[in-house]
């Protein structure tokens, strides 16, 4: 089993909350893909014993702070989102790349969903389909922390 | 023997290697149930204005670590404009600056005149409503919500429900104060409505923001005396927004056959992607003192309660002068 360090975990969150409170403009804010969670889910799925429920809860309530938003809603879907991760957790290893992406993909989109849910609930417009991007963007940014922090599935043998 | 050992098995714990304290899913309904919690704090009661006033000082110095690489982009962006435009603006700024100052002159004696006479009459007289000079410092991070955060804040006296305007109009209204920083609603989002007038014909209507650029102004029969081109400016009614600033223009009246009401579209004037710098109004003393009591974020709410509260005095002056 791979070693995790705390400071990594932590020093990457740090990243992700710096990330999200960059000014982001035109575009941008559009296409900003969810830092925090991708991060968190990234050390969720890797080692579940330094990340959990309540650290996604925890994140969830910093990116509530930094957005302006209502708090308690990111932390909220941040918390569903972070079990509906760690139940697959243990079968991870059998997956290959392409099935691991197509989970980070479904769970991105629960949040997405999830917090959609939420504004509508609390008067806002159906924001239309560019509302999605970020689950793309987020899927970029997985393979970024794939690529520095190394995959998650088995590596091949023959 | 072999009883013994399935005796020995049979309470089938785990081995501490699997033990991950208490199962995801009681943490998910756990953390589920204090995050609604917190929500509903923050949405119906306002309790935690205090501790996000405290949460934003603390992520201040992030904040400022993020912000940054745009603010050396400008700076150097700035530092290499060229001396040929400087010079022009330079000119161009001047001139309107001799303009005006022709055209402050007659409003100097104007106003003098005007306290005069309303002096004469006993009536109030209005008090120059003092600003405080703002810089956006980046929109807001929420995509659902028209917001821009300015670099004044507590710490500069800002307070919530101030109204912000630039040199062309309205802008919107301070809804969060932070200490360093302050949050401003546009008026085009949804949360937010404004009373305004139409310039040429004085007529008095609320103009509501649609989430998207525009302004709307609901409730108006379909034979209104409102044409496209038609300047809206702010009434004063509400105490918050000084009369007669600059709101929007009407660009489109749409009358649906079955709708009694005609369906007016407006753009504001006031353009804040354009530039940065920004005025914040100081609120008059009485209305101070009102908003200070109530939830600095429900500035609707504020309105309507003030608005109540004003017609009940209203109503208690109106018994008072009634004769016995």
């Amino acid at each position: 089993m791979r070693r995790t360090s705390p400071i990594s975990v932590y020093l990457s969150l740090l990243t992700a909350l710096l990330c999200q409170l960059f000014p982001w403009v035109g575009q941008g804010v559009i296409l900003r893909p969810d830092f925090m969670l991708v991060v968190i889910l990234y050390w969720l799925l890797r080692s579940p014993n330094l990340c959990n429920v309540g650290t996604a809860w925890f994140a969830g309530l910093l990116v509530d702070l930094a957005t302006g938003s209502l708090l308690g809603q990111h932390a909220l879907t941040f918390s569903v989102t972070a079990f509906v991760a760690l139940t697959y957790q243990r079968r991870l290893v059998l997956f290959n790349t392409w099935q691991l992406l197509a989970y980070v993909f479904a769970l991105l989109m629960i949040e997405r969903v999830l917090i959609l849910l939420l504004k509508l609930f609390e008067g806002n417009e159906n924001p239309g389909f560019m509302y999605f991007w970020p689950v793309i963007t987020g899927l970029l940014l997985w393979q970024i922390m794939i690529l520095l922090f190394g995959s998650l599935t088995r590596p091949k043998t023959n | 023997m072999l009883k013994g050992v399935h005796q020995k098995l049979e309470p089938q714990q785990s081995p501490a290697f699997f033990v991950r304290g208490p199962s995801p899913f009681s943490r998910m309904v756990f953390f589920c149930a204090l995050s609604v919690s917190i929500m509903a704090a923050d949405a119906r009661f306002n309790y935690l204005s205090q501790v996000r006033q405290g949460f934003i000082a603390a992520l201040h110095p992030l904040e400022v670590l993020a912000n940054a690489p745009s603010e050396w982009t400008r700076d150097t962006k700035k530092y290499f404009s060229e001396h040929n435009r400087l010079v022009q603006e330079n000119y161009a700024l001047k001139e309107q600056a001799f303009e005006q100052q022709i055209k402050l002159q007659r409003f100097n004696t104007i106003e003098a005149e005007n306290t005069h006479l309303r002096t004469l009459l006993n009536g109030n007289i209005p008090i120059q409503p003092k600003a405080i000079l703002g810089e956006i410092s980046h929109m807001g991070r929420d995509p659902f919500t028209h917001t821009v955060v300015v670099n004044r804040g507590s710490q500069h006296n800002i307070k919530a429900g101030q109204a912000v305007v630039d040199s062309k109009g309205v802008i919107g209204q301070v809804t969060r104060v932070y200490p360093f920083t302050s949050e401003v609603t546009l008026i085009t989002d949804k949360e937010l409505s404004i009373p305004i007038q139409i310039e040429r014909n004085q007529l008095r209507a609320i103009a509501f923001g649609e989430g998207n650029n525009t302004l709307d102004i609901p409730y108006l029969p379909t034979n209104v005396d409102i044409k496209v081109g038609d300047k809206l400016v702010t009434s004063g009614i509400d105490g918050v927004y000084p009369s007669g600033l600059a709101v929007a223009i009407v660009t489109k009246i749409q009358q649906n056959p079955e709708s009694p009401f005609a369906k007016i579209v407006s753009t504001p004037v006031a353009d804040v992607s354009n530039h940065l710098q920004l005025l914040l109004l100081a609120l008059p003393d009485y209305k101070e003192d009102e908003l200070s009591k109530v939830a600095p974020i429900e500035t609707t709410a504020t309105k309507k309660e003030l608005s109540n509260k004003n017609t009940a005095l209203i109503k208690n002056k109106a018994k008072a002068n009634a004769p016995h």
